[in-house]
């Protein structure tokens, strides 16, 4: 069930109220986007599926029921943008040895400042070869406040299904990294 | 345990999802290979923790608000096209029927009589206007421009 002020949110939003919808993108557009910039292969196109998003967003919530919260019904049409926009992709396929980044390019005694920069450069590398629905659940997981049991229910996935799929693209981070984690 | 039974286990032990099993720790400190493994996806964990979230950029509010309402728009711009299309359909139906009903009753030769006297003054009207019709000629393209350049410039927004 829906807290109180999301309801009366939701109500005003179906009534017209434009500054009631102004008011739900302001609470949700930085976590919207943050998940999308982070699932999506293309930065670039981040903006433009969070518009999407939102689009979504007011044309559905005349049909929105309110038997879930607010923000699972969000999550979900999230994750439909970007499934959607990855299928309409060519797959990438990319080395975590690409771009002046690489590895083997750091000099002998690099600062650990540095060691950390290459580490996180190549995780991103590596998230981006990960499955969209991976990639997807690694990034909504890890953005403050969103709990597995908000994540199954807005993918509509068992909870013990969830953390075994997120757990499973850890591993596969893991044997990516392999080497720079040793 | 067997390793890979452990190596299974090490993400969900990372994130805190698994409840230590005495018999899966005690193989962890005792083979170097599953505690490496259980150290990199406890690192792999911190690293995913600390990833920056990025923010919306600063128009984006505005943004989103102007495609809301252009989108708003062209919805009510396709329904007043259906509302006048069903209108147009029902009225031509309605006028076909009062035809119909015309003829068959024997009043179709009234209202051809009276047809005949629209026709010949709408063309005595059409003799006045010709003088003026490439005034009017004029008129109507400069209109036609003018809607061809707006609905040009909304098409893409």
């Amino acid at each position: 069930m829906q807290p109180v002020h999301e309801h009366e949110l939701v109500e005003r939003c179906r009534r017209g109220d434009e500054g009631a919808f102004q008011e739900l993108v302001n609470q949700y557009k930085d976590l919207v986007f943050a998940i999308i910039a982070r699932t999506a292969r293309d930065a670039s196109s981040a903006e433009d599926l969070a518009q999407e998003v939102f689009l979504r967003i007011h044309r559905g919530l005349p049909y929105f029921r309110g038997e879930a919260r607010l923000s699972t019904w969000i999550y979900r049409i999230v994750a439909n943008v970007c499934v959607q926009e990855q299928q309409g992709r060519k797959p990438v396929t990319r080395s975590l040895d690409e771009d002046s980044l690489d590895r083997r390019a750091a000099p002998l005694g690099a600062t650990r400042e540095l060691s950390d920069l290459i580490l996180r450069d190549r995780l991103e590398k590596a998230i981006a070869r990960l499955p969209a629905n991976y990639r997807l659940l690694v990034a909504a997981h890890y953005l403050q406040g969103v709990r597995y049991e908000d994540l199954a229910e807005a993918l509509n996935l068992p909870l013990g299904t969830l953390k075994t799929q997120l757990h499973r693209a850890k591993r596969q981070l893991r044997r990516l990294l392999e080497t720079e984690l040793k | 345990m067997f390793c890979d039974e452990v190596l299974e286990l090490v993400e969900a032990l990372a994130a805190g999802d698994l409840t230590p099993d005495p018999r899966v720790m005690t193989h962890v400190q005792s083979c170097a290979g599953c505690a490496a493994a259980l150290a990199a996806a406890r690192r792999v964990d911190g690293l995913l923790k600390q990833r920056t979230a990025p923010s919306a950029p600063p128009q984006f509010t505005t943004r989103i608000m102007g495609r809301i309402r252009r989108d708003r728009w062209r919805r009510d711009q396709f329904l007043d096209l259906g509302f006048n299309l069903t209108v147009g359909v029902v009225l031509l139906f309605v006028l076909t029927g009062f035809w119909i009903l015309l003829s068959q009753s024997g009043l179709g030769g009234i209202s051809h009589d009276a047809a005949n006297i629209l026709g010949s003054a709408v063309s005595d009207l059409m003799h006045r206007a010709t003088p003026s019709l490439p005034l009017y000629l004029a008129a109507s393209a400069i209109v036609a421009t003018a809607l061809g350049v707006w609905w040009w410039a909304e098409k893409d927004a």
